[in-house]
């Protein structure tokens, strides 16, 4: 699904070319839960964004579902974002002024999805998530945790085929991030989403079935690890 | 979405309700400053716009080797007609020179605008009374509906009336053929009096230059080529029927054409200071609003840092930056919608002084133009204001936005310091001008000016007062009332009206000088110092015949080391100076007083009929409530009335046009002030949470809050600082010239530059301070939490 070859990523200061990836070829297929593990400033979170046409490489190829994204007009790009990537941050980034139900339902607005068709999906992902009643609250009368289910219930609720996050629990205490983690694993597990996660914690890498290593730019190793049970 | 979007936009603008509110109540403010000066220019520049020939109209004026003028001579109508088909009509006016009553069984007012007019200018300028126009057999009088009112109270108005021209006992019955309604403040022709005759001036030959003429051309004239003309045959018309024509004089005269639409700002013949007041005022309008436009930019920008996790997100979700784009200026266009409609209640509120001010009879309810005006207006300022932060907040980068903490990055960029900079010089030219306008204003109202103006009384008055001897019994009546001091009469008063000139001729020198033909008690009622010799007095026969008192400018103009005694000769009659007065400033504080020379026999002068009455301060009421009563016993000739008026208010209306200055300069001061304080507001804001971070570690490392505060003043200081230095060589200039134009005047003080630079640099700490206080009183912990 997702092809990588030789992206390479750089920022001339001064004439110094700091490179912070440097001939990252990977491959990413269906239904895998890779977690991206590394030492700060190893370049995790660089990928991930180039991952999810944030940032572009400054050189090599990437393909995403046999398309290559470096040749993308905006638009086409755009249309990706609608329609196959949900992004989840550490931060949450919930919208303040949204209301919970609010928040879920922005992605659907911009897919243009019918009114009624958007009530349904938003009550069943409420119920799936067990926040019916906190649907009219606004994300700063919600705990952290709360925060990052709404967080991940919004980027769930347009029906993507991967899921892209970045330190998902890196604000939470470790209950509230085990039970995210859990909802990955059965999301990964049971509805074949697509998941690539960075984060710091091995624990965490370990609901996954991937691990990529990442120093100072480079793949360092990339191993397959077993679920835990 | 929309809805959304709504909502979304409303939950925002509610969270920041104290910035919503600062952005939205300067912008309300500058579209009430601007709003009224489209309807000032709207009404200034549409006058009898209704006329459906508005653009064929032209007045005929003729250009003199030293003057242009408006006035012609009653044949050169005819003349046209006559001669030139692409004329479709020609009218010719007159005005009245002088007040006269009309009464009716229930009312009496005084026409001091009269106007004859023949019935083909009628027609031009679709005068329509009551029962329509119709070509009269000789005269038809019409009374405007005010008039109308004032004579017949309660009555139908729509029929003819009786009425008496002049004072009621002379018993000069008129029929009024009708009312005239129409709006007479926005007309180039007014009266408050209408004669239409079926011809003007039958007898009256082209030397005869004093009517208007008016012609209508047909649509499509060549007006240059028609002007031309029409000059050519009026200087054969001029030349005939002299044996010798003085070619010289014809050749110099030359007829023009002054469209319609150009009348009342522009005129040929005449000033175009109100057009320069208009000018000026649609430039300080716009540049009100520009720079509030400027500031709401500002502060929106300033707001964005909130505003960019809400980008980075919806873009994640797949939101275009044009979707975006939209939202926020839907967001600004919000704004100002709220703005306007504030704008337009401050306008209301701000009306009626505006009114006041210049003169005019605004009114936003009935001006129809501002239908299609106030949603352009809308739509510009949505644009100007709102384009660039909807461009700046649409077009974050998500992976940027999104990454950790995000601020606006301090730009330290010269534009905006450069606007600052502009803002604050604005300001103080305004202020600094304000107080200078203050100072003059001052001096000249606690300067003395030579006569004392106050409890004098100065009456209008029809009967002539020229010979001391008819004027005699009307003194002693008068001064028979309890209160009066003194009493006497002149030929003008002294409120700035302007007096005749004359040559004089003494030790054999010709000098002109200005002269004033007063009566006895004329310097005793004025209460004007004698520097030498004695006033006029009954007690010396002479006086009356030949005795004659100068002022100090006129010794000195005729440089005379011992005026008294001496013989000045003048209108064929040789005065005995008997006497010299101090100056006093009859034509307030802009002209130098004039050489003058005060004689109570003077056949050159104009008749004597402005009585001037000196009462005591505590019998006021009585003596006029007695004059009131009395008049027409004291005073037969006059008619009923006792129309008075107080002289210090008189010649306090010298200071009128001062005072509108004043005012203007006084708002704009406050306008300015006040947009420059708020984009300053918005500035500071920007600094401060660009340098959250340097601020927490600085106090990390042991900054006091003083500390902080000065560091974050500092730059501000600098730029306000900048800003008086810039203006004030711009303020010494503009007051310095304002300030010659009074021949009597202050020198520039230094206290207003000092005052505006304290006043900007006060109001720049508190407001920076005000701003800066939460980021430098927060944890410098939390500041630093994310980084």
């Amino acid at each position: 699904m997702i092809e990588l070859k030789n992206i390479e990523k750089y920022y001339a200061n001064k004439g110094v070319k700091q490179y912070v990836l440097r001939h990252v070829s990977t491959e990413i297929r269906q239904g895998e839960f890779v977690s991206i593990m590394g030492p700060s400033g190893a370049g995790k979170s660089t990928l991930l964004n180039i991952l999810g046409m944030l940032e572009e490489p400054t050189y090599g190829e990437y393909r995403f579902m046999g398309e290559d994204v470096t040749a993308l007009s905006e638009r086409k790009r755009i249309e990706l974002y609608r329609n196959h990537i949900g992004f989840v941050f550490q931060a949450y980034h919930l919208i303040d002024e949204m209301t919970v139900a609010e928040n879920i339902e922005a992605p659907l607005l911009y897919k243009k999805v019918p009114s009624a068709e958007r009530k349904s999906r938003i009550a069943d992902v409420l119920d799936r998530f067990n926040i019916v009643a906190k649907k009219d609250l606004f994300p700063n009368q919600l705990s952290g945790g709360q925060q990052q289910l709404v967080g991940i219930a919004r980027a769930l609720v347009a029906q993507p085929s991967i899921i892209l996050a970045d330190e998902p629990t890196g604000n939470l205490q470790s209950v509230q991030a085990e039970q995210i983690m859990e909802l990955f694993k059965k999301l990964n597990q049971e509805e074949k989403i697509t998941i690539i996660q960075v984060t710091h914690a091995e624990k965490n890498a370990g609901y996954g079935n991937r691990v990529i290593n990442i120093a100072d730019g480079v793949i360092k190793d990339d191993m397959k690890v077993m679920p835990q049970p | 979405m929309f809805k959304l979007n709504l909502t979304i936009v409303l939950r925002t603008l509610w969270k920041n309700r104290s910035i919503t509110a600062i952005n939205i109540g300067g912008l309300s403010v500058a579209l009430a400053a601007f709003i009224l000066v489209v309807l000032y220019v709207g009404h200034e520049t549409t006058f009898d716009r209704e006329n459906e020939n508005y653009d064929n109209i032209y007045l005929v004026g003729r250009t003199l080797p030293d003057y242009s003028t408006n006035y012609t001579a009653p044949p050169l109508a005819k003349l046209i007609s006559s001669n030139f088909p692409e004329v479709a009509a020609v009218g010719k006016m007159k005005g009245g020179f002088f007040e006269f009553p009309i009464n009716s069984q229930k009312g009496r007012y005084y026409a001091s605008n009269s106007v004859q007019m023949d019935y083909e200018l009628a027609k031009m300028f679709k005068i329509n009374p009551a029962g329509g126009l119709q070509k009269p057999v000789g005269l038809a009088i019409y009374l405007p509906k005010e008039s109308m009112q004032a004579l017949f109270p309660n009555e139908n108005l729509n029929e003819q009336k009786q009425v008496i021209v002049g004072p009621k006992q002379a018993g000069d019955v008129r029929i009024v053929k009708g009312m005239i309604d129409r709006d007479q403040t926005h007309s180039n022709i007014t009266f408050d009096l209408l004669i239409v005759a079926d011809d003007l001036g039958k007898d009256e030959d082209l030397g005869f230059n004093n009517y208007n003429t008016y012609i209508q051309v047909k649509p499509g004239t060549d007006v240059s080529a028609l002007s031309n003309k029409i000059d050519k045959l009026y200087k054969a018309e001029m030349a005939k029927g002299d044996s010798d024509p003085d070619w010289k004089w014809i050749n110099s005269i030359h007829i023009f054409l002054d469209p319609l639409k150009n009348l009342h700002l522009q005129p040929k013949a005449g000033n175009n200071a109100s057009y320069k007041v208009l000018i000026a005022l649609s430039v300080l309008g716009l540049l009100i609003l520009v720079i509030a436009c400027i500031n709401f930019t500002n502060l929106s920008i300033a707001q964005a840092t909130k505003r960019a996790k809400e980008v980075g997100v919806k873009k994640v979700m797949g939101a275009h930056s044009a979707q975006l784009t939209v939202q926020f200026l839907l967001e600004i266009l919000m704004q100002c919608t709220l703005a306007i409609g504030l704008g337009l209640i401050i306008a209301e509120i701000a009306m009626p002084k505006f009114n006041q001010l210049f003169l005019v009879n605004l009114n936003i309810w009935s001006q129809q133009s501002l239908l299609w005006q106030l949603p352009l207006i809308l739509v510009l300022i949505t644009f100007i204001a709102g384009i660039y932060p909807a461009l700046v907040l649409s077009g974050f980068k998500p992976a940027a936005v999104l990454k950790g903490n995000f601020h606006t990055s301090r730009q330290n960029s010269w534009l905006r310091n450069g606007l600052v900079v502009v803002q604050f010089s604005v300001a103080v030219i305004f202020i600094t001008g304000l107080l200078i306008i203050n100072s003059q204003l001052k001096y000249m109202r606690t300067e003395d000016i030579g006569f004392k103006p106050e409890q004098v009384i100065a009456i209008k008055n029809m009967a002539i007062y020229s010979d001391p001897k008819v004027f005699a019994p009307f003194r002693d009546k008068m001064m028979k009332i309890r209160g009066v001091k003194s009493v006497t009469v002149a030929n003008s008063i002294p409120d700035g009206s302007k007096t005749g000139g004359n040559s004089y001729t003494i030790d054999g020198k010709r000098e002109s000088l200005n002269f004033l033909d007063v009566d006895f008690d004329y310097f005793e009622t004025l209460n004007i110092k004698v520097k030498d010799g004695r006033t006029f007095s009954a007690h010396y026969p002479t006086d009356t015949t030949n005795a004659a008192i100068l002022n100090e400018s006129a010794v000195a103009k005729l440089n005379l080391a011992n005026p008294i005694g001496k013989t000045i000769t003048g209108c064929s009659i040789d005065y005995r100076i008997v006497g010299v007065v101090k100056d006093f400033k009859s034509q307030g504080f802009e002209k130098q007083v004039d050489p003058t020379i005060y004689t109570l026999k003077d056949p050159c002068g104009n008749y004597k009929t402005s009585i001037m009455v000196k009462v005591d301060e505590k019998q006021m009421a009585a003596v006029l409530a007695t004059l009131k009563a009395e008049w027409s016993k004291i005073n037969k000739l006059d008619g009923e009335d006792f129309r008075y008026q107080f002289l210090d208010e008189l010649y306090g209306k010298l200071f009128q046009k001062q005072e509108q200055l004043q005012s203007i300069f006084f708002a704009a001061a406050m306008l300015t002030i006040l947009i420059a304080i708020l984009g300053l507001f918005a500035f500071a804001r920007y600094m401060t949470n660009g340098r959250i971070k340097e601020i927490a570690v600085r106090k990390i490392l042991g900054a006091t809050d003083f500390q902080v505060l000065r560091l974050l003043n500092t730059s501000f200081f600098m730029i306000v600082l900048a800003a008086n230095l810039v203006s004030w060589p711009v303020a010494y200039i503009l007051t310095k010239k304002w300030l010659e134009t009074f021949a009597y005047r202050i020198e520039v003080p230094v206290a207003p530059f000092a005052i505006s630079a304290l006043v900007t640099i006060c109001l720049t700490v508190l407001t920076v301070s005000l701003q800066a206080r939460a980021a430098v009183r927060a944890n410098p912990v939390k500041a630093l939490k994310y980084e």
